[in-house]
């Protein structure tokens, strides 16, 4: 009996010793990160940055050749609405001339 | 007449022992596992299937001499598998959601506190008769709660590696029952309020940042605890090869050949260990049931740790990504993601439950090194 309360006061300090550890070093890494890391993501920024833009304004050439589907849609519902108010009119003409 | 006993004293039936057709029956209950419910299949089926091989009578695969014997003594037992493994983990991860928001490493270590509690567990287990585990026994079973299948292998078998097979079917189920086991646990200790949290977009991460980051993790490793440094190491070697762009050859390879490789032969060096004398005994289900605890307990300081966090911090923080502070990568960031779009369907936490996630892996692998340092010595 007298074994296994020291073994459960190992157990006990290993515990409050693994945890403190683990905390201290996952802080001192969060320090690292927000010094180190932050200081550096300012003095050299990605130089992948300016070639999404690139790609970007390529996307868009390649768009702009062809037509974009917003465009597709406003002529579309421009020829639609063109239709129906045309054929309301022809519609309506018809009724006149009854 | 003779000669006919012989060739029946050399079949399988005659030479059959219960505890072997038992083994073969769980090698087989985890190829169903494996195959039909998809349950980390990719570990479980060559571990079933080392089960099944280790258990024929005669063939002594497992005996000196044998093919699970040399796998299981060239791979595990010096660690090198789980190592390579943790290699190719090291390529797959990607550190930015964990560099744009730092805070989440203290999810990532409180979830570890499962990993300390279950120590007590097992040290309790031993007024159970039949069961005696000494530290070393009870460290390599509590590091299951760290949910991290090359970490378990690697600390049981540098510690306790009588026990490497219950510990590596504990630790690989119950991180396939992930989905299962985190949900109502989060539920539980949230309320619906904190589960609808929407968290502030991440901010981008630079190259030098990410290239930096396994250095900087390298060089504290080293200065404050070398003893989890095969770990820690070799995860930010493979951290580096995807980072720095420059050896996509090696990091591919890393990542898919020599982990699926390895994986091959950690799993079969795993099945060897399936054998009835080490496996069919009341300290296994004792292995079992810890590791539930385990998982429960690190699941659920990991929420407790965020929902404390979020009534300090300034940016919110839902409760939920703390879950994904055991590792089980990517599956607890899953599980976490699922949960929020329950409560709130524009809810999209995934990302920001990488952070944790990884932090976890960070966190279980700090973990095994203190365990190694203090209980290994």
């Amino acid at each position: 009996m007298n074994s296994m309360e020291q073994q459960f006061l190992e157990a006990g300090t290993l515990m409050l010793a693994g945890m403190v550890f683990v905390f201290a070093f996952l802080s001192l890494l969060i320090i690292f990160i927000k010094t180190v890391l932050a200081k550096l993501a300012v003095k050299f920024p990605d130089p992948i940055a300016p070639n999404r833009n690139h790609s970007n304004k390529k996307k868009n050439k390649v768009v702009s050749g062809e037509i974009s589907p917003a465009i597709i849609a406003v002529i579309s519902g421009a020829v639609n609405s063109y239709r129906q108010q045309h054929s309301q009119q022809n519609f309506s003409l018809q009724k006149a001339k009854k | 007449m003779d000669s006919l006993t012989k060739l029946w004293l050399s079949t399988g039936l005659a030479n059959f022992e219960l505890g072997q057709v038992i083994m073969m029956l769980v090698g087989c209950g985890l190829l169903y596992l494996a195959i039909a419910r998809n349950f980390e299949p990719l570990l479980l089926l060559p571990m079933g299937f080392g089960s099944i091989l280790t258990n024929i009578p005669i063939a002594g695969f497992s005996e000196v001499g044998g093919l699970l014997h040399f796998i299981y003594y060239a791979g595990i037992d010096t660690g090198i598998f789980p190592l390579i493994i943790f290699m190719g983990v090291g390529a797959m991860t990607d550190f930015g959601a964990l560099i744009a928001n730092p805070k989440t490493l203290l999810l990532g270590a409180s979830a570890q506190f499962g990993i300390f509690a279950t120590l007590f567990g097992a040290i309790a287990l031993n007024a159970v008769p039949g069961i005696e585990f000494t530290l070393k026994d009870a460290s390599a079973i509590a590091i299951i709660g760290g949910a991290d299948g090359p970490t378990a292998i690697f600390l049981a078998s540098k510690l306790a590696p009588e026990l490497l097979g219950a510990i590596a079917v504990a630790a690989y189920s119950y991180m396939a029952l992930v989905p299962i086991i985190q949900p109502p646990i989060m539920r539980a200790l949230t309320t619906i309020d904190e589960r609808k949290i929407e968290m502030a977009q991440l901010r981008p991460v630079t190259k030098v940042e990410k290239i930096i980051f396994p250095l900087g993790v390298l060089l504290m490793t080293i200065f404050f605890l070398p003893a989890a440094t095969p770990l820690v190491g070799m995860f930010c070697l493979g951290n580096l090869m995807k980072e720095s762009g420059v050896v996509d050859r090696l990091s591919s390879t890393a990542q898919n050949e020599l982990i699926n490789i390895t994986t091959i032969f950690l799993g079969l060096g795993v099945g060897s260990k399936l054998s009835a004398e080490a496996f069919l005994n009341v300290e296994t289900l004792g292995i079992l049931a810890l590791g539930a605890v385990a998982f429960s307990i690190g699941t659920a300081s990991g929420v407790l740790m965020a929902k404390v966090m979020n009534k300090f911090s300034k940016v919110p923080i839902n409760p939920l990504i703390g879950a994904a502070g055991v590792s089980a990568v990517p599956m607890a960031a899953r599980v976490a993601n699922k949960v929020g779009l329950e409560a709130n369907p524009h809810n999209f936490l995934l990302m920001h439950a990488m952070g944790p996630n990884v932090a976890g892996v960070l966190g279980s692998a700090v973990a095994a090194g203190i365990l190694l340092a203090l209980v290994g010595g």
